[in-house]
């Protein structure tokens, strides 16, 4: 189909052009109990172009793009359709001028993950042996859970020679656990694998039920205050993200960041931890075909790079790093014992904690918690968090314990002081 | 005018009849979900201009569900062809055959009961006034340049002004042995946003609009432009709010947030199946204010959530979930239905061809009441006036309520004071907020600008909203 596409390029009279190929097969499990309630399998394959057009406009050079959706099946008088007009809509979509990234046609590079040797259909039942293994009890149980075991192979290829293709394998899902007694709660969990890991799932689901028993404990919201914070586990990376957000070449090209190489981020008088942030991905390559190696976003709160693909990098007039799916985040000194020592509140689960990547401002509703007064623990459910990044990076402090997701590998915990509650 | 149909669909019919009428040689049931979708946007910004198509809900491809006599298997694909179809057929047999090698050690394969419907053909389209693709990407970005000239000259202490408009033109076919359906709709959505900072901290603001249609949207864009970039200057001069509990006059675009995250999804019946959903304990029992009556269904108003049979083949519905306070009924796709021993809603959607279904909500609001709105504010003595609705999320178990807006308004003594606060977490028990509603205005407004999720997931094109109210609700 690639060539397909190609030909049909060219016999439109598009010379600058970018093809991105997506092929991929999962297995797909879903239980309601321990009971699978549906089983699907998918095979699918996709294809994106961006066309590219030199455009004068009052005499300064214009490049216009527009991308387009070519679906598997096509005619060759269907894709030209397709590009002609998309190639039609570049002209009127005119941006400042950049040059694609240039490159040259490289083995494919496969997938390293032990996932690989497996077919989908024994990777969704690896992970759901995983998955089920904990759930031995009715008096706290996994109520419904779903598994995605997925295979892809990806290739972008572009007019100034590159050619790259990588394969990627990886399970995630969701499950959901619930305690009847003393009072009838439940939690929604996540889980993302690039590589088998049974017993980190296992011990995941452990701990998500006694975080579950521990919230059908929970009777009262804490009170209105503010508090130190504590927060962990998944919610780290959505924090960290921020930073991530604000050092993206395109929020500085449009004036929403004015993050700058060297520029220190954190503050003049930070008493917690600086921050030391890397750029990551499981992928050899990004969307544009750039070759990802791991970049310093952060060192010691002070931005190391600004990142990009082609488009923003030229803009700015600095290297393209490509665009990354993982950050790496240097953890704290301080055990999480040492920073639970003061007085907190520990939030373990959200309904949805949520980072404005703009405005710096961080917010969640609790559906639980463990409220420390100094003397003794309580677990807490309902009321909110209400605070700003902003305010709390001066203080943060990071524990030195790890927690490793295939995008997040950093610091379990984070305490942050003087954080508004909602409450009683 | 009507919405056409896709001609890729009806080129490919008699390949999804014969592979219909093969599946059946060897399955009591089976179906085909055949879906083209176009979706396309420009977005004009004060240093980018963007034309493109593809997108969240631009799709064509297949789903096949087989019932072999006790359980349900899908699979999805996206290319057919009459030499395709023997590999086709062996891939959805596979599929239909691997509950051995998937399931877990100790987990057992749910048995469901046959199918049945009745006998059913249809063909329906949307209406539009103007066709996006004919008006043309040219004159489509002229006019959303012009809007974001005129918000960028509203003030020199504004980053940037950003419009856009996005259309989506669906065509599904669905198959069965008791189901020949077709139907193309078509929806339009945009969007004006001015954003302005206050050192680190970007504030914005936003102005959505909706239609099942067309570019006549575009007619109305632009209209509040002046009004939208006037308040995210004042967003520059807002304050923090202090955590309470507050009378609150909430917006339609608030009260649509309220009805959708807080009350909707507890009334998604496949929560009912797995024993997630408060709700179920609550039907024929006061959940609101009498005021209270609330709708969900894809026939009952012309939004972005409407459609005229649902991803299972199910007609649309207006289902009322509320009557006057009192839980009448949940929102049901079809195997929901079958195991609930309940009618289905018309609510099975997916995200595309590529995913399950699942129970989902379409054009949800609240009806109107008869206040004014000046009425309800003048009747706060000291509180709030809720606006922008930002984002939310569910808890069909415990009723918690997770809902965030961009700012609200302070009133004192029944008059606007013009002290902004920004932002605001509501928080609190739904039954506590509904049932503490004792305004509602005369006016129906909704929204179809954003989308929803299931947990943080299977997007679908919804609208909600209703009147303006005025409830008590902890604030954050």
């Amino acid at each position: 189909m690639i060539n397909r596409i190609i030909g049909a390029l060219g016999a439109e009279g598009i010379d600058t052009w970018a093809i991105t190929e997506r092929t991929s097969h999962s297995c797909e499990t879903f239980f309601v109990r321990r009971n699978m309630d549906l089983k699907r399998r998918t095979s699918l394959t996709d294809y994106s172009v961006t066309v590219y057009r030199e455009l004068d406009r009052d005499g300064a050079k214009l490049l216009g793009s527009s991308s387009v959706p070519v679906y598997p099946g096509m005619d060759v008088e269907e894709v030209r359709a397709a590009l002609r007009e998309a190639y039609f809509a570049a002209s009127v979509a005119g941006n400042q001028y950049y040059e694609l990234i240039e490159g040259a046609g490289e083995d494919k590079v496969p997938s390293a993950s032990a996932f690989a040797k497996m077919s989908v259909e024994e990777a969704a039942r690896a992970v759901g042996e995983a998955l089920f293994a904990p759930d031995t009890g009715d008096d706290v149980f996994i109520n419904s859970a779903e598994i995605f075991a997925v295979k892809r192979s990806t290739r972008v290829v572009n007019s100034r020679g590159v050619d790259v293709s990588w394969d990627t394998c990886e399970v995630r899902g969701e499950f959901v656990t619930q305690c009847p007694a003393p009072q009838d709660v439940e939690i929604y969990h996540s889980f993302a694998y690039a590589e088998p890991d049974a017993d980190a799932l296992s011990a995941k689901v452990e701990e998500a039920l006694r975080q579950t028993r521990d919230r059908a404990a929970a009777k009262e919201p804490p009170k209105a205050g503010t508090y130190t914070v504590i927060l962990s586990g998944d919610n780290m990376r959505e924090l960290f993200d921020y930073y991530v957000s604000r050092s993206a070449a395109a929020a500085v090209y449009q004036h929403y960041s004015d993050y700058a190489v060297g520029k220190n981020v954190q503050g003049q008088d930070v008493t917690g931890d600086k921050l030391t942030i890397d750029l990551t991905d499981g992928e050899p390559y990004d969307a544009e075909g750039i070759r990802l190696t791991d970049r310093p976003l952060l060192e010691d709160g002070v931005v190391r790079t600004i990142h990009g693909g082609a488009r923003f990098s030229s803009y700015l007039g600095i290297e393209p790093t490509g665009s990354f799916g993982g950050i790496r985040v240097r953890p704290g000194t301080a055990p999480l014992s040492e920073l639970m020592s003061r007085p907190h509140l520990r939030v373990v689960t959200f309904s949805d904690f949520q980072m404005n990547a703009m405005s710096g401002h961080f917010a969640g509703e609790i559906r639980l918690g463990y409220l420390f007064d100094g003397e003794k623990t309580v677990p807490v459910t309902g009321g909110s968090i209400n605070g700003s990044i902003l305010e709390a990076q001066r203080t943060m402090r990071l524990s030195s314990e790890l927690y490793v997701t295939p995008t997040y590998t950093g610091p379990l915990a984070v305490a942050l002081d003087e954080v508004q509650v909602a409450g009683t | 005018m009507k919405l056409r149909d896709s001609v890729y669909l009806e080129k490919k019919r008699p390949l999804f009849e014969k592979l219909l009428g093969e599946l059946l040689a060897k399955y009591p049931f089976a179906s085909i979900l055949a879906q083209d979708a176009a979706e396309k946007s420009c977005r004009v910004s004060r240093r980018l201009t963007n034309v493109s198509a593809g997108g969240t809900f631009s799709a064509r491809g297949f789903v096949v569900k087989v019932y072999d006599g006790s359980h349900w298997s899908e699979h999805s694909f996206n290319e057919i062809s009459e030499d395709l179809l023997p590999g086709i057929l062996g891939e959805v047999e596979a599929t239909a055959a691997m509950s051995e090698a998937v399931l877990p050690e100790g987990v057992k394969e749910r048995v469901y009961s046959a199918p049945g419907a009745g006998k059913l053909t249809f063909s329906g389209s949307t209406d539009y006034e103007v066709d996006p693709d004919g008006l043309g990407d040219e004159e489509i970005v002229a006019r959303l340049t012009a809007i974001r000239d005129r918000g960028l000259a509203c003030s020199d202490r504004l980053i940037d002004c950003q419009a856009s408009v996005t259309w989506n033109k669906s065509h599904k076919l669905y198959l069965a042995p008791d189901r020949d359906l077709t139907q193309n709709v078509m929806w339009t959505t945009g969007s004006v946003v001015a954003i302005a900072s206050r050192g680190q901290e970007i504030k914005f603001s936003h102005k959505g609009y909706s239609v099942l249609g067309g570019a006549e949207l575009m007619e109305d864009m632009g209209g509040e432009v002046e009004k939208t970039a006037a308040t995210v200057l004042e967003l520059l001069e807002s304050e923090p709010l202090t955590p309470g509990e507050y009378e609150c006059v909430c917006t339609p675009e608030v009260t649509g947030m309220i009805v959708h995250e807080a009350f909707g999804h507890g009334v998604e019946m496949d929560m009912f199946v797995k024993k997630r959903a408060l709700a179920e304990k609550y039907v024929g029992e006061y959940v609101a204010s009498p005021l209270v009556t609330m709708h969900d269904g894809a026939s009952v108003v012309p939004e972005t959530g409407s459609y005229f049979f649902d991803d299972e083949g199910t007609m649309a519905h207006d289902t009322v979930i509320i009557e006057k306070g009192v839980l009448k009924r949940g929102i049901s796709d079809y195997l929901s239905a079958m195991t609930l021993g309940t009618e289905p809603t018309g609510n099975g959607r997916r995200e595309s061809y590529r995913r399950k279904a699942y129970t989902r909500m379409t054009n949800t609001y609240f009806e109107p009441g008869t206040d004014s709105v000046e009425d309800m504010i003048a009747s706060v003595k000291d509180g709030l006036l809720l606006c922008e609705p930002s984002s939310g999320m569910e808890d069909p178990k415990n009723w918690g309520i997770q809902c965030m807006v961009s700012y609200a308004r302070e009133i004192k003594d029944g008059k606007l004071t013009g002290r902004v606060f920004s932002p605001i977490v509501l928080t609190g028990y739904v039954p506590d907020l509904l049932k503490s509603i004792t305004m509602m205005s005369g006016k129906l407004e909704l929204g179809g600008g954003g989308m929803c999720g299931k947990g943080y997931k299977e997007w679908v094109k919804v609208s909600d909203g209703g009147p303006w109210i005025k409830a008590r609700i902890r604030l954050g």
